[in-house]
């Protein structure tokens, strides 16, 4: 960026320019971003990179009609272009009468801790180094683990303007370490991965990733096949917040007032069992997925989406609470889209050991994907990370096995939450517990 | 630019580097979504930049910028060099890379009618159309549909310290189709997609009733199509599920970045035989207007016919520059990068199964109770592990050697060498309609897979209805 104009001087001058075109309505983020990213591969160094790049993201709309460009780069007649062909493609578009308006103005505090000046003041050798460590650390434990993943940081700042007067600009850092772990011995192999990440290099242990990931690996290690029952399945925090993040991504505006969401019509129906209470935070201080204000300047809030069971709110844009009558919830995008930020179930009273004590027979299901069918809500997933439990123990890991049930049924029949959670900047991750699932294994 | 490249690639070399290249790259794509009747939303896209890799002592060292700006192409130099400089107190495994012949080419590819040829409201005007068949085909029952078009085209200049000179332009447009159905009590979906290297022909080439009246009729199918059974079946793979099984259980285990980091279960295992005898699967970037095709790679190695399996036995693996260099082989073409500012990796592009001899009649005769599994939708894999899970989205209960009852919303599970050694039949048909993008470390690259029908024993489905005793499942 020259010196003499700012990301949101950029975006305005956009903004004018596509309003002289002819849009009606129009908003547009201009930003950059700087990254250093350490690769480990084999249990050593493999390579170290870094990036830095400008955008401009231009939104238009000619009677409701939207047309979009985005470019990389900040040179001005690469910008010009992009604007008009934003304001020409709008034109082209069909005129939607659902679209309403671009948000006002909404001024909100600044959500702290969203910029770290350390993590931003870090280059390549500080980098290295948490990777160095962590490659330390796992050998230390196993010197013939073999190591892979990124220590990645990121420094980004940006700028959003819009017809309607919104002109807001924002900064943030991200410190991530990533590793994943496998040990093989004779015809067996442990595998597991593990993370942390953060916008404060404070709220991270980056050097402890591998040691959880070896420590992961130890534990797949001597998996065996199960036979077909229906079982308790215990989820814990990253297979949890895997389903949690899934259902409530489900609760997209868009795809309910467009027919095609397994919870369509339930808003205000239970869906699930009442000890289920997601609350999506996009203001939590220091929170990976906070701000003020989401990607079209709309206020972000604290939203209850799902309360003791019952799906209390969707998740809105400005788009789609024109087309419902209602407010933003704040969790648009500036793609057009709806996205979630951090969400943070309510705790039980149990904590995860107990949770899992009462188990007679069960899986505990350690990390993995669960996803739904976005239309039926079926749900056909493999046991990826899953322990066999027996009267409450842990006995061995499990292979080949899958899960079969309707994303109602699991919900239903969730009976415990945990008051204990792994704890991420924003995220809180318990363990559930789910009765009566239908698991098919080999045995 | 040619000069710029050269110019970096003669700094790197004084500066101490063993090797570097230097790839500017241009890339443009337009897209149109039609949802619900209406044109919503237009869009274009596009960037520009360069990457910069130098291999420096042990160690590789990668930056990149989105400006040709000499300044700051220079400045990618300087960082490259320092990132290098800066890891090689760390490197365990010391980087290599193969002695390449110095290729000078270029290939512009033409396409039948670039994408520009056609107006945007003609595509527009044919999307619509699609969709209109599709809702006609679906009836009252639809709730949503939507019709994705997008074109664009790639430009990328490649020099290295080998003195190759590369120049590409490449094209590709891919369309996808989905209806949403209600039968007033569940909600279904109907997708289909194509894809191919080439510019606005696909619109000419898509007929609306193998793309959007198919994915109508999906959907429709499956409201009255019943929860799969769980359990250990002998399963019947269409020719999609057979290419989510190459790229998935067996592709990405034969990218040889992974096996050199041990993270492989092919590791250690060339030349053992590994399917059942007469499977052979092949990775291949020059099938003409494939999806996955290319004719350089992003390290400007000619692509080629890759052949990972033949008759059973594990023959070779997928390389770039440097994992050639450590096997002691030949780089196979496969080393792809997403954009400028991403190192190229080992990929697959085009993976498949070559036919074999069984007619599906006879494949279907001898299952006495089993499932056949059609429209795969997604998978993936853990390599450490062989592990593996394929989606289709729709099903068949086979009984008695005929198909039966259609299932709904399918997922199989299994280990990639078991599931290998368990096919016992492979189909004298083929297919290769899977277009999409592939996902490995951050990076997307266009791929497509596909196959002949095939039989594999003892797989494990998950599915909601009943579950079948141990071990009272099949045949």
């Amino acid at each position: 960026m020259s010196e003499s104009e700012t990301y949101l001087n950029r975006a305005s001058r956009c903004v004018e320019k596509a309003v002289r075109l002819g849009a009606e309505w129009c908003d547009v983020a201009a930003g950059s971003s700087r990254d250093i990213a350490v690769t480990i591969e084999k249990s050593g160094i493999k390579a170290a990179d870094a990036g830095q790049g400008e955008s401009v993201a231009i939104r238009a709309y000619v009677r409701g009609g939207m047309g979009y460009a985005a470019v990389s780069g900040s040179e001005p007649r690469d910008v010009d272009e992009a604007v008009e062909r934003a304001v020409a493609l709008a034109k082209e578009a069909t005129p939607d009468p659902d679209f309403r308006s671009l948000p006002s103005p909404q001024p909100a505090e600044e959500v702290e801790g969203l910029f770290d000046d350390t993590v931003a003041g870090m280059n390549v050798e500080d980098v290295v180094k948490i990777a160095a460590a962590n490659i330390q650390a796992g050998l230390a434990l196993e010197s013939d683990v073999k190591l892979s993943g990124q220590v990645v940081l990121a420094v980004s700042e940006g700028a959003l303007a819009s017809s309607a007067g919104v002109a807001l600009e924002k900064r943030g850092t991200m410190i991530e370490a990533a590793i994943e772990a496998t040990l093989r011995r004779d015809d067996d192999t442990g595998y597991f991965y593990d993370f942390d990440f953060g916008c404060h290099l404070a709220d991270c242990e980056l050097d402890k990733v591998a040691e959880a990931a070896v420590a992961g690996a130890r534990r797949f290690l001597g998996a065996r096949r199960i036979g077909s029952a229906r079982r308790t399945l215990v989820l814990g925090p990253l297979a949890a917040y895997s389903l949690i993040g899934a259902l409530v991504a489900a609760a997209d505006a868009e795809s309910i007032q467009r027919g095609r969401s397994y919870l369509c019509d339930k808003l205000g129906e239970s869906i699930a069992s009442e000890h289920l209470t997601i609350v999506d935070d996009g203001l939590i201080r220091r929170g990976l997925r906070s701000g003020a204000h989401d990607g079209e300047g709309t206020r972000r809030r604290c939203l209850t989406v799902i309360e003791r069971g019952t799906l209390a709110s969707l998740l809105h844009n400005s788009y789609t609470a024109g087309k419902a009558g209602t407010e933003s919830t704040g969790h648009g995008t500036h793609s057009g889209g709806i996205s979630p930020t951090n969400l943070v179930p309510a705790l039980g009273e149990k904590c995860a050991a107990d949770i899992l004590k009462e188990v007679t027979e069960g899986i505990y299901l350690e990390a993995g994907s669960i996803r739904a069918d976005p239309a039926s809500g079926d749900i056909s997933a493999s046991i990826d990370f899953g322990f066999y439990v027996k009267n409450g123990e842990i006995q061995s890991p499990v292979e080949s096995a899958m899960l079969g049930a309707s994303i109602f049924d699991l919900l239903k029949n969730l009976d415990a939450v945990s008051s204990d959670a792994r704890v991420e900047p924003g995220l809180l991750m318990p363990t559930l517990r789910i009765h009566d699932v239908q698991i098919a294994g080999t045995e | 630019m040619e000069d710029l490249a050269r110019r970096l690639c003669d700094q790197a070399t004084r500066r101490g580097a063993r090797f570097a290249d230097v790839r500017i790259l241009y890339r443009t794509a337009d897209s149109i979504l039609v949802q619900d009747t209406r044109a919503d939303k237009l869009a274009t896209a596009s960037d520009r930049g360069i990457g910069v890799r130098v291999l420096v002592g042990r160690c590789w060292g990668f930056a990149s910028a989105d400006s040709l700006n000499p300044r700051r192409a220079e400045q990618c130099l300087d960082d490259a060099l320092a990132l290098a400089k800066a890891s090689a107190r760390f490197v365990s495994d010391p980087a290599m890379i193969a002695e390449v012949e110095p290729i000078q080419a270029e290939d512009r590819f033409e396409p039948e009618i670039p994408a520009a040829a056609i107006g945007l409201k003609e595509k527009i005007a044919r999307l619509l159309e699609y969709e209109r068949a599709g809702r006609g085909a679906g009836g009252s029952a639809v709730v949503n549909s939507i019709v994705r078009y997008s074109d664009g085209r790639r430009e990328e200049l490649l020099v290295n310290t080998a003195g190759a000179c590369i120049r590409t332009d490449t094209g590709r447009a891919v369309c996808t189709c989905m209806i949403v159905a209600s039968d007033g009590r569940i909600l279904q979906r109907g997708v289909e997609n194509r894809g191919i290297v080439g510019g606005a022909e696909l619109l000419e080439r898509t007929d609306p009733d193998e793309f959007s009246v198919r994915a109508a009729n999906k959907a429709l199918g499956l409201l009255k199509a019943k929860p799969a059974p769980a359990g250990r079946f002998t399963v019947i793979f269409h020719p999609s599920i057979t290419g989510l099984l190459v790229h998935e259980a067996l592709g990405h285990n034969a990218e040889a970045d992974a096996v050199w980091a041990s993270e492989s279960i092919l590791e250690g295992r060339l030349g053992d035989e590994l399917a059942a005898p007469g499977v052979s699967i092949y990775d291949d970037s020059t099938l003409p207007g494939e999806f996955g095709s290319f004719a350089y790679d992003s390290e400007g190695t000619p692509g080629r016919r890759r052949p990972i399996i033949e008759n059973g036995r594990l023959v070779g693996f997928l390389h770039s520059l440097e994992t050639a260099a450590k096997f002691h082989t030949d780089p196979t073409g496969s080393a792809r990068a997403e954009s400028y500012d991403c190192r190229p990796i080992p990929r697959m592009t085009n993976t498949f199964m070559a036919p074999g001899d069984v007619p599906f009649g006879q494949m279907l005769r001898g299952v006495e109770r089993g499932i056949y599994l059609e429209d795969g939708h997604w998978g993936y894999v853990f390599v450490q592990k062989g592990q593996f899970i394929c989606h289709a989205g729709r099903a068949h209960m086979i009984e008695k050697g005929k198909i039966g009852e259609p299932l709904r919303d399918v997922s199989i599970a299994s280990m990639t060498l078991d599931t290998l050694k368990n096919i016992d039949a492979v189909g004298a048909d083929f297919e290769m309609k899977m277009p999409g993008m592939c996902g490995k470390d951050g990076q997307s690259a266009p791929t497509d897979c596909g196959g002949p029908h095939v039989r594999v024993r003892d797989v494990v489905v998950g599915g909601q209805a009943g579950l079948l005793p141990v071990g009272g499942d099949a045949e």
